[in-house]
């Protein structure tokens, strides 16, 4: 191989000879070299040493009119006015990758005149912009921004984001007030339970309790708030929920506590107050950040969405907004643009790129009245096409609207999560109360009550007991601590879960739905045959030169496996390329003795049109290369699948699951996958609407369904599922509306997904069985007065240690 | 031996209290939202990057001035 060097400003490593020189400088393109020198001159080069090792992308080539950044209607859109007569704009900026970056984009910008904020979040990308509209324009902040080699678009913040950051650092303060109460508490808790055991005045001990009442009494009723509003709706909507067993609890264990420190003797439960909010809410916060990053996936999405169209009328071009395009407009797509509304094709050949719709792997060509679906990109030329439906009704934005329902939808899994739970709850707290009314009417005199207290107060007392005894240890541990362990084990192998509950779901799946294209293929063609009739290296020198002039990824294909077959190709300089629309490449070539020579690469129609007869019988891609009308090579190129299917698709099938293959294919492109697998279940030729129907109806059918997908054409889908699961290397979006995240996208790691739920699942029952047998030895025992303070702080600690040594056992089997 | 504990516990729980009060001041102004920048904060604490705040908060007052003036004025 030849020599790599890595690029001066973006830090990629390419061939030597590819680079572009300059002096001792290397770069690997013109964007490069110009960012480059721009940095050096404006004095910014301190970005090199901010950047380190790190490397970033190559500047983004994109299209230099900025002026509809200064249009009324972007305005109208976009663009806030302050009370200060300021302008704000938010935006997210493509290309960021590293702190270096952050900074640099902040300080040009603060380094124009009139930007007065400039604020880049690293995390989700986006930025908040003022500026003095009379000094500078928007258009002109924008260039700066793609000078440097990145690219901003601008997003509409009031509709989620504003909320979701809110909702964030709500969240987030909450946490950290618990988080240091809890803290301090078990400080003062040492030197209390220290004093069990060696003695410690009633002095002292109440100081120590005034102590946690001053750091309880925040975490109670300002970072607990949120439990009391979630009882309170709970119990508005009818449903008894884990919100009002951990308030009720809370409060009760804090009531009790209060009555130990004004008057009563007897132990305080402060820290189990501090301790049972805290450990709750640090899993609140998470789902938290998980729906933030949803929104911000969502807002990437929409800010890409094109702003405007180009539309025909009286054979004039007019640029109009998305909102005003009406069925039967001729709208203009020129090659690299999404199409933003369906419509008919008005020219003879197109190709497109419907992958991010149907899953489809080939480009699709399309003939003259074909349909046109919104959201593919144009890859050709420009084209016309004749709208079928105006923005709002288009594939496009139903798919958008329908991410939205699901995104705000989506907490509704927790009312039927956690069956058992809830029968706890409302079970422990009508025993609670009966204990009460028990005690209070009938006047127990049994246990170790204090006998100076007054009726009304040995039942109070009582009843808390029984509460206290049952809330902290029984179930708030037995699940999530043998989730952890689950989760940090399955994270170990690659697999991301973005709540715990879906532990529970996957193991209890009845079916499981794949998607085909990008997660049991690895989405990309491979040739799978190659048949080289004359291996003369002059004539595959050819066919190399010849690929290289065209970035259709067949070609692209047949180059890489050119390349990893075949040493010391070389370019040869071609003449009069030339692309045939949704057939392939055509040159001529002239050798050292002035020879001429017709190259044709491409597919069979090529080889028709250019009258060489040539039949192919493949269910595959094909790609044909004559010299001068003589066959010199075939290759058939196929989507692979991924190694570890098989396995994959026997386990599930063996298991007690059954595994439906849903595809936006052609019939026998799955039917030959689905024998290769032996999948007997398959559906092809849907769309992405019709697959999160599917998913409905199976749903609607009582069946537990976990979907795994990647694409954009998943995202409806997976967000109807019981559980999706997204291939890491999948569309952002479908990552963002998923509960687990496969890292490494391998199958093999899908089918550890099902094993260690399962597993975790059988170890949460048995945790719960644990805490059920202690609650039924225990709460007869406080119902009945037998629970002293301490026998009950004693006995709580040991059932979390015998659940938590429980679940360590998940890690150690097998 | 009560005096003691009392004050400690006094001017323990004042202090924490205090930092926890700065703390979800600097929450609430945003300083938190975004934990990666957060995290990399480290690597821009130069001369040259404190200088940079500096001018950022000045050239924020000054532009406010003119139009402060302006709406006197009217």
């Amino acid at each position: 191989m030849s020599e790599t060097i890595k690029c001066n400003h973006c830090h990629g490593t390419f061939a030597k000879e590819v680079m572009i020189k300059e002096d001792n400088l290397y770069f690997c393109c013109n964007g490069c070299q110009g960012v480059y020198h721009l940095l050096k001159e404006d004095g910014l080069d301190s970005f090199y040493d901010k950047l380190g090792n790190k490397s970033i992308e190559p500047p983004i080539n994109c299209d230099k009119d900025t002026t509809k950044f200064d249009l009324a209607s972007f305005e109208k859109r976009f663009v806030q006015t302050l009370d200060n007569g300021f302008k704000k704009v938010d935006l997210i900026i493509e290309g960021i990758h590293c702190a270096a970056c952050v900074w640099l984009n902040e300080k040009i910008l603060y380094d124009t005149a009139g930007v007065i904020e400039a604020n880049i979040n690293f995390t989700n990308n986006k930025a908040k912009i003022v500026w003095d509209d009379s000094l500078v324009k928007l258009s002109h902040i924008i260039e700066k921004i793609r000078s440097i080699g990145y690219n901003a678009y601008a997003y509409d913040a009031k509709i989620a984001d504003e909320k979701a950051t809110k909702a964030q650092r709500d969240y987030f303060i909450k946490m950290m007030v618990a988080v240091f109460a809890t803290l301090n508490i078990m400080m003062l808790s040492v030197a209390k339970y220290t004093g069990f055991f060696t003695g410690i005045d009633e002095q002292t001990k109440h100081l120590i309790h005034i102590g946690e009442f001053i750091l309880t009494t925040p975490v109670l009723f300002f970072s607990g708030w949120i439990f009391f509003k979630g009882a309170y709706f709970g119990l508005k909507n009818k449903i008894v929920n884990m919100d009002l067993l951990v308030s009720s609890g809370a409060t009760s264990s804090y009531i009790y506590s209060l009555y130990v420190l004004f008057g009563g003797k007897g132990e305080s439960y402060f820290d189990s107050v501090t301790m049972i909010i805290t450990f709750v809410l640090v899993g609140k916060y998470l789902e938290v950040i998980g729906k933030k990053n949803a929104v911000d996936t969502l807002d990437k999405i929409k800010s890409q969405l094109p702003l405007e169209a180009v539309i025909i009328e009286n054979k004039q071009k007019k640029v109009v907004a998305l909102d005003e395009i009406n069925v039967g407009d001729i709208v203009e797509l020129r090659p690299g643009e999404k199409a933003c509304v369906d419509g008919e094709l008005q020219e003879d050949k197109a190709t497109f790129d419907e992958s991010s719709m149907s899953g489809e792997s080939h480009y699709i060509y399309k003939n003259r009245g074909d349909k046109i679906f919104s959201g593919t990109i144009n890859i050709d030329s420009l084209i016309h096409y004749k709208a079928t439906t105006n923005f709002a009704n288009s594939t496009l934005n139903s798919i958008v609207t329908l991410l939205e329902d699901s995104l705000s939808s989506k907490p509704q899994i927790e009312y039927t999560a956690n069956q058992l739970s809830r029968k706890f709850s409302s079970t422990i707290l009508i025993l609670s109360f009966m204990t009460f009314l028990a005690w209070y009417f009938f006047g127990f005199k049994m246990g170790f009550i204090n006998e100076s207290a007054n009726t009304f107060e040995q039942a109070f007392i009582v009843a808390i007991s029984v509460i206290v005894i049952a809330c902290p240890c029984a179930l708030a541990l037995a699940t999530p601590i043998a989730s952890l362990v689950g989760i940090s084990l399955l994270a170990s192998k690659g697999l991301l879960f973005k709540e715990a509950k879906f532990i529970e779901t996957i193991a209890k799946a009845t079916k499981v739905v794949v998607d085909k294209t990008g997660t049991l293929t690895h989405g990309e063609l491979k040739v799978v045959h190659a048949n080289i009739v004359d291996d003369n290296i002059h004539k595959l020198n050819l066919l190399y030169s010849l690929l290289e002039s065209s970035t259709h990824p067949i070609s692209v294909s047949v180059k890489n496996y050119l390349l990893e077959h075949y040493s010391h190709l070389e370019h040869k300089t071609l003449l009069d390329v030339k692309n045939i629309q949704a057939k392939g490449v055509v040159a001529r070539y002239k050798n050292v003795e002035n020879k001429e020579y017709t190259l044709l690469g491409g597919n069979e129609e090529l080889l028709k049109e250019f009258n060489v007869s040539y039949t192919f019988n493949a269910n595959n891609s094909v790609y044909l290369f004559a010299i001068n009308e003589n066959i010199v090579a075939t290759f058939e190129l196929e989507d692979e699948i991924k190694n570890d299917a098989k396995e994959f698709v026997s386990y599930i099938q063996n298991s007690g699951m059954q595994l439906i293959m849903l595809t936006g294919d052609n019939e026998k492109v799955a039917q030959k996958i689905a024998t290769q697998l032996g999948i007997t279940q398959f559906v092809c030729g849907i769309d992405p609407i019709q697959k999160a129907q599917y998913i409905k109806t199976l749903k609607s059918q009582g069946e537990i369904v976990v979907m795994a997908g990647d694409g954009v054409n998943d995202a409806v889908a997976l967000s109807n599922s019981d559980v999706s699961i997204a291939m890491g290397n999948g569309a952002d979006i479908s990552i963002s509306v998923s509960d687990v995240v496969l890292l490494n996208n391998s199958l093999k790691s899908l089918k550890e997904a099902f094993v260690i739920s399962k597993r975790t699942y059988k170890f949460i029952k048995q945790n719960l069985g644990i805490s059920l047998v202690y609650n039924v030895i225990t709460i007869p025992l406080a119902m009945m007065g037998f629970v002293i303070p301490l026998v009950a702080a004693l006995s709580m600690s040991l059932s979390s240690l015998l659940v938590v040594a429980n679940s360590m056992r998940i890690k150690n089997e097998k | 031996m009560n005096d003691v504990l009392t004050m400690m516990l006094i001017v323990g729980l004042f202090i924490s209290f205090a930092i926890l009060g700065i703390f979800i001041w600097g929450a609430k102004g945003g300083q938190f939202d975004d934990t990666k920048k957060m995290m990399d904060g480290l690597l821009f604490d130069s001369q040259e990057d404190l200088n940079d705040a500096i001018n950022r908060e000045k050239k924020l007052k000054e532009s406010m001035k003119p139009k402060e003036e302006k709406s006197k004025k009217e």
